[in-house]
């Protein structure tokens, strides 16, 4: 026999306590999972994004942490685009938007120039990319297709816009979630549909053989200096795609609830874990005399009452790693949220959600196992 | 006859156990030698202090005053009281203490863990040679409470052995069993005791155990008051 078959079979000894440490564990640990899940998978595909439309530069008006509150005018886009550095520049509006009929999905809407970056990942399933003088007319993610339920030749009326019905000339596929759960007009439209001029833009700063950081350097530093002569107080700040992901407040948001969460998860683990092995201490007082008393040393005994959290919080893990992505999945069923959320869970959050767990188990099981060593042989061997 | 801890496997020298309020005395001054292969029975009445003693001798339990030594050397001077429990004594009880989860033959590896080196399969085999020694072979793979009393205590043996020690303790090994199952183990003792040399130390409360030992020694208020193989020295 294996010591840890040893250990195993102390916890299937009791299956309904087993499992339901488990389940309660699970639970704790899955709501953290699911939440980190959500943090990272976005922070991913934006990333990925970014990356794949060889964006090098995200500008946004300066101190406007919420992104969609940027709004500048055409007089900076027209000035970056005059430097020498910038190969190409794209700029775009956003803002979040609903449809008549449909007002409970939210989604974003967003203007594009038929040169955005954006259209050259996109994959049209179905009709045609916007093109020069296009009118009321709208690109739609298949997230929001299927959440308004509407197809190519359809119309959509935005709220903002009741006067004017969008046709539907395509539906498309993005690696963005955001964006596969939005839509898009013109620039023309997009300025109409959000009231703004500018809300950001993206450069691809032209490399002459290099990795393009000295450019990408200057064309920041010319960025943050330049003043539109009928508003100076508005100021830009360009960040890479890595820095901006980051900055985004709703990320931060996000991220910052997830480790709330983790840590409400964390003390709830410790203390189920705590409660779970004490009693098992307790109950067992008499068994550990008896393997105190045929020669097992503190450490041992020890070992086995931190093996028997440490296998428990990995059951744990497993079973909140499916919790996690079940509930992730569910929530993507859902259309109030579908358009943000996107589903799956990466290694590195299973990871970071099991060493949390394993953490769990090992905090959780040191003090019982503590009490449990000290136990003396005849003292353990006398309790009833 | 030498009376020195060198002479003997095991040597309780004038040990004192005092109750933690202090008042009684659990034992009082109490000298015990065990040799080599000798089969001793610890009779008395309830509360004499006999199986306060063999916890002394099995070192689960330290002397408030006093000396224990095994082969000569004196074991309060030694940091591995486990490691020696483990590897130097067989424990027996009389309520079993088998761990319910575990088959027969798994609860006759547990004090293996701490032995001498061996792969699991080595554990196992051994375990089953054991079950066969004290004929639980075929219930191997029975846990406790699948086993009649007997057999419990037949396992109990059998685990006692695992580290193949020179001393036995048993404490009231016979009593829960019936008259059958008891003359069963003690015929298992007798046969153990011989094959294998081992030295006997059994707590009870039974004339017929006592009959079976070679040496009988007499308990009452925490000393020893008769001792038979000092009344033979006495009578040589």
């Amino acid at each position: 026999m294996y010591f840890f078959a040893f250990i195993l079979k102390n916890l299937l000894r009791r299956p309904i306590r087993t499992a339901l440490t488990v389940l309660g564990l699970a639970v704790a640990v899955g709501s953290m999972v699911a939440l980190l899940g959500v943090a990272d998978n976005v922070q991913r595909s934006v990333e990925s994004a970014f990356d794949t439309r060889r964006v090098d530069l995200i500008v946004m008006q300066k101190n406007k942490p919420l992104g969609l509150d940027s709004d500048f005018g055409e007089f900076f886009t027209d000035e970056a685009r005059k430097l020498p550095e910038v190969e190409r520049l794209s700029e775009g509006v956003v803002s979040n938007a609903t449809a008549k009929h449909n007002e409970g999905v939210m989604f974003l809407v967003q203007g594009w120039k038929p040169d955005n970056f954006g259209f050259e990942d996109m994959e049209v399933l179905n009709g045609r990319l916007l093109k020069a003088g296009d009118t009321y007319k709208v690109m739609i993610g298949k997230t929001l297709a299927s959440n308004l339920n509407r197809k190519v030749g359809d119309t959509i009326t935005f709220t903002a816009d009741p006067d004017h019905p969008y046709e539907v000339i395509a539906v498309f596929k993005s690696r963005v979630v955001f964006e596969d759960g939005g839509a898009i007009v013109s620039f023309p439209d997009g300025q109409a549909l959000t009231g703004k001029k500018v809300t950001g833009f993206s450069i691809r700063v032209k490399r002459e053989g290099g990795d393009g950081a000295a450019q990408i350097d200057a064309v920041k530093a010319k960025i943050a200096a330049l003043r539109d002569p009928k508003d100076k107080s508005v100021q830009l700040d360009a960040q890479s795609p890595e820095t901006y992901v980051e900055s985004v407040s709703q990320l931060k948001l996000i991220k910052a609830v997830s480790w709330i969460v983790s840590v409400i998860a964390f003390v709830i683990g410790v203390i189920t874990m705590v409660n779970t092995m004490a009693m098992s201490v307790m109950e067992r007082t008499h068994e550990i005399g008896i393997l105190r008393a045929v020669g097992w040393p503190r450490r041992r005994v020890m070992s086995m009452i931190l093996g028997e959290a440490v296998l428990l919080a990995l059951a744990a893990a497993l079973v909140g790693a499916v919790v996690a992505a079940g509930g992730l999945y569910a929530l993507t069923r859902s259309p109030k949220v579908n358009g943000f959320i996107e589903p799956g869970l990466s290694p590195w959050v299973v990871a970071l959600g099991t060493a949390i767990t394993v953490l769990i188990g090992v905090a959780g099981g040191a003090y019982p196992a503590y009490r449990a060593a000290r136990l003396l042989p005849t003292e353990a061997l006398r309790h009833d | 006859m030498t009376d020195g801890p060198a002479d003997h496997l095991l040597f309780a020298d004038n040990v004192v156990k005092t109750y933690p309020d202090g008042a009684v005395h659990a034992l009082n001054g109490v000298t015990l030698g065990v040799r080599p292969a000798q089969y001793v029975a610890i009779t008395g009445p309830s509360g004499c202090g006999k199986s306060t003693l063999l916890n002394m001798l099995g070192v689960l339990d330290r002397p408030d005053g006093g000396e224990v030594y095994f082969r000569g050397a004196p074991l309060s001077q030694r940091r591995d009281l486990d490691h020696f429990r483990a590897r130097e004594i067989g424990f027996v009880f009389q309520s079993f203490y088998l761990i319910p989860t575990l088959t027969a033959r798994e609860n006759v590896q547990v004090p293996m863990f701490e032995g001498p080196k061996r792969t699991p399969r080595a554990r196992a085999q051994k375990a089953d040679e054991l079950l066969e020694l004290v004929g639980m072979a075929k219930r191997a793979n029975h846990r406790p409470t699948k086993l009649s009393v007997g057999e419990r205590q037949r396992v109990a043996l059998a685990r006692a052995l695992a580290n193949d020690p020179q001393l036995l303790l048993a404490d009231e090994p016979t009593g829960n069993l019936d008259s059958e199952n008891a003359n069963k183990v003690l015929d298992l003792f007798t046969q153990l005791q011989k094959d294998r040399n081992l030295a006997l130390v059994v707590v009870t409360h039974s004339d017929e155990v006592a009959q079976r030992a070679n040496r009988v020694v007499k308990m009452r208020d925490g000393k020893i008051v008769s001792d038979s193989a000092a009344a033979r020295g006495a009578q040589q």
